[in-house]
């Protein structure tokens, strides 16, 4: 990324000036431009007055809730926006991720971690290849004819688990909330029925992964949802 | 009919000095004992209508007056027997004069005062009538015969004097001996009682037993406002509240028998120790009581004394007690402080020092103390983190929200949050395939899990294994997960306060707040599991975790 046109655009709206300075230090290093707004109201402005390519958004804003400044972008712009929120705020996350963020990090976060983020969520909003088949570690999912191999040996996955499957595919680099898992796959009235999930995801990872005991594509965020890392090597 | 009060004042002084305290003197006394009880009459307690026999121990202190009916009759009959016998005896006039004074001095000795008098009067009348030449008609007295007469009356005067007095002493001792005794039983039982609450139903019921009447205890309340204590009798009327008030204020008996809401119903007595009135006791007497006897008043005393004693004696305890709390927070803050300022102001050193010289041209150093900062800001965080979730903990703010969880995916999620130190350990992790899932806390299960897998990584050698097995118990009631390590295992004496917070082993290596089995335990319980420390096979520590096992409803299949 040389030439300035072609640096991504990333709005960061935090209240603590040294975590901007760190974060601007690390994005525009990386090839970033970088936009920085101190509070909710001056951060909707910003994004108004030109349309970013990514918003870091920090959940503990002075002037209005961080969740209510995320609902505002919503309504207009479908911008990537990656969630940075403190320890122990598990439901205000939730509430985030299922309001329309695409990813969050919890502070204190890695450089390197925030970075991979990113990309995969830049990655997402590039338009999408014409291709009909995607890849994934040795795994191969053919789109058109519905087909999985791993090593080459067709996966037989149910209609249910394959449907799961396209589903972190489309939505791979960023956090699903238990709620928009089970009902994009359910139905709404499914929303709490958790063990559902649990039971899919456990058959997907038997029939994907290498190793049960840790998972490389299919990962759990605690209490929140599923993340689809599809690069293993910029996540893991 | 007689009363004591008069003739036993001096020594009711004496009585009074055996129940109270010097200095209280006159405030138990109070204006009942020196200005209500008053001067013989006929009508004190017991009145007449009672029966004049005390039945029972219960009510002794209504004083057991022998009748004096009875000893008039007496009199009368063994004058008149004296009288009949002398009839018929061939004696002179003068020798049947000397068997009556016999007669009169006999009975000073078993009669009382006026009973003896009458008896003179009596024999004086039917020797001159019925004796004395001429016979059946009074006489003109001669020198001799007034002699005779005049004896009569000197001895029944002072015989019935001598009986009096130390009849007096004999139901003075019988008094001192009763008073003892309740107060002995009262003080066993307060003794034996091991609450305040317990030792104030038994003051009560004694004193309920004893007075025959219906009791309240009052205490003051931490807004210093008289209240009832739950083993009362019967609820205080108005007025009776206004007695006890002024009780309560003044430190003055009041309500009946005294002249302050003398037409209440009970009478109110403060309890008095040398720091002030601690309370009121309130005692409804039988109404057909008149008067409280000098006796009465006594034992009311010394029942209020004693409660009083109990009351302060309590009052010290919780005192002394709340010191003791204080002392052990106070203790327990100062390992806190000592061992937070002590683990924060080393990795902030580390963080200080090692910035200082990155300015360096060195890669090599550069990279080293890259590692450094890291392994600082990873100790920070894990110490901010269990500081959190501790304080979580203990202010209430924790509720655990329970939803379907696959262990794998606990286990797995917390080895990834433990990230680089476990690198230097092998993890096996052993979870039987149809293992079901259970209710738990994801995030919480996940915090427990990691601090159990990082203290395992801390307290063994490295390149040692940590092996987590789970399962479903052979009772199929509870899910566990355990974590073993094959290090030195638990020193037994740590055993006991292995879960508590600021505790660490002797051996452990610095670094830590003793926090972390703490968090386990108490994240555990919020999820109504348990955990429980014990050896592993290889004889090093193993930690399980339990959870209860719950069958979830059926999950749609699609299987073709």
């Amino acid at each position: 990324m040389s030439a300035d046109f072609a640096k991504p655009d990333v709005l960061v709206i935090d209240d603590e000036p040294q975590i901007r300075r760190l974060l601007r230090l690390i994005l525009e290093e990386t090839g970033y431009a970088v936009r920085e707004a101190e509070s909710g109201q001056s951060g909707l402005d910003e994004a108004l007055r030109q349309n970013p390519d990514v918003v870091i958004l920090d959940l503990g804003l002075p002037d209005r809730p961080g969740l209510e400044v995320l609902k505002h972008l919503r309504e207009w712009n479908a911008v990537p926006i990656l969630i940075l929120s403190v320890f122990g705020q598990e439901g205000s996350k939730i509430a985030a991720l299922d309001a329309g963020a695409d990813d969050y990090l919890t502070k204190p976060f890695a450089g390197g971690e925030l970075l991979a983020r990113l990309r995969a969520l830049l990655r997402r909003i590039k338009p999408a290849t014409a291709a009909s088949t995607f890849r994934f570690g040795t795994i191969e999912v053919d789109l058109g004819r519905r087909q999985v191999t791993k090593d080459g040996h067709p996966v037989k996955l149910t209609s249910m688990e394959y449907a799961m499957l396209i589903l972190f595919i489309a939505h791979r680099g960023k956090v699903l909330t238990h709620r928009q898992l089970l009902r994009e796959l359910w139905g709404p009235k499914a929303e709490k029925q958790t063990h559902y999930l649990r039971n899919y995801m456990l058959r997907l990872r038997r029939k994907l992964e290498d190793d049960l005991d840790s998972p490389r594509y299919f990962q759990t965020d605690s209490g929140i949802g599923y993340r689809f890392v599809s690069d293993v090597s910029e996540n893991s | 009919m007689l009363d004591f009060c008069s003739s036993t004042r001096r020594s009711e002084a004496g009585l009074v000095r055996l129940l109270r305290r010097k200095g209280e003197t006159r405030r138990f006394a109070g204006p009942s004992s020196a200005s209500t009880i008053t001067p013989p009459t006929d009508a004190l307690l017991p009145p007449a209508s009672e029966p004049q026999t005390v039945a029972g121990e219960a009510a002794y202190w209504k004083t057991p007056e022998p009748s004096l009916l009875r000893e008039y009759s007496e009199v009368l009959g063994v004058i008149a027997c004296v009288t009949v016998v002398g009839w018929f005896l061939p004696l002179s006039y003068h020798a049947i004069g000397q068997i009556y004074l016999l007669a009169v001095i006999a009975l000073s000795l078993r009669v009382s005062r006026w009973p003896v008098l009458v008896a003179a009067v009596a024999s004086a009348v039917t020797w001159n009538y019925v004796f004395m030449p001429p016979r059946l008609s009074f006489a003109v007295l001669d020198f001799d015969d007034s002699l005779i007469l005049g004896t009569y009356f000197v001895v029944a005067l002072i015989g019935g004097q001598l009986t009096t007095r130390v009849r007096a002493q004999a139901r003075l001792e019988r008094r001192r001996e009763q008073l003892a005794t309740a107060l002995l039983r009262l003080t066993r039982a307060l003794a034996a009682a091991r609450t305040l609450d317990e030792a104030a139903r038994a003051a009560l019921r004694q004193a309920e037993e004893v007075f025959e009447a219906r009791t309240a205890l009052l205490l003051l309340d931490e807004k210093d406002a008289l209240v009832p204590h739950e083993a009362s009798s019967f609820r205080l009327s108005d007025l009776e509240n206004a007695a006890a008030k002024v009780a309560r204020t003044k430190g003055e008996q009041t309500g009946r028998f005294t002249s302050v809401h003398s037409t209440a119903q009970a009478v109110c007595v403060p309890m008095l120790r040398a720091g002030g009135v601690l309370g009121v006791l309130a005692l409804r007497l039988p109404v057909e009581t008149l008067q409280l006897t000098s006796a009465g008043q006594d034992l009311i005393n010394g029942f209020a004394a004693q409660i009083a004693l109990l009351i302060e004696r309590e009052k010290l305890r919780a005192a002394s007690e709340r010191e003791k709390l204080l002392a052990e927070s106070d203790r327990l803050h100062r390992t806190l402080l000592d061992s937070v300022s002590h683990e924060l102001k080393t990795p902030l050193s580390v963080l200080r020092s090692a910035t200082e010289k990155l300015d360096t041209d060195d890669f090599r150093l550069r990279r080293n103390l890259t590692v450094e900062i890291r392994t600082a800001t990873e100790r920070l965080n894990h110490l901010v983190a269990n500081l959190l979730s501790q304080s979580r903990l203990e202010s209430g703010g924790l509720s655990a929200q329970l939803d379907w969880c696959d262990v794998r995916d606990v286990i797995s999620s917390a080895r990834r949050a433990v990230g680089d130190a476990l690198a230097g350990h092998v993890v096996k992790v052993q979870i039987p395939a149809e293992l079901p899932l259970f209710m738990a806390d994801a995030p919480l299960m996940e915090q427990v899990l990691g601090n159990l897998l990082l203290n395992a990584a801390v307290h063994t050698p490295r390149g040692t294994s940590i092996c987590v097995r789970a399962g479903l118990e052979d009772a199929h009631d509870r899910v566990f997960i355990a974590v073993e390590d094959t290090g030195p295992g638990i020193a037994s004496e740590l055993r006991a306060s292995l879960f508590q917070k600021f505790r660490r082993g002797n051996a452990a290596r610095a670094g830590g707040l003793g926090l972390g089995l703490s968090i386990v335990r108490g994240f555990m319980l919020a999820q109504g599991g348990d955990v429980v420390a014990g050896t592993s096979p290889d004889g090093g520590a193993c930690f399980t975790l339990y959870l209860p096992h719950v069958v979830h409803d059926l999950i749609p299949s699609d299987e073709r």
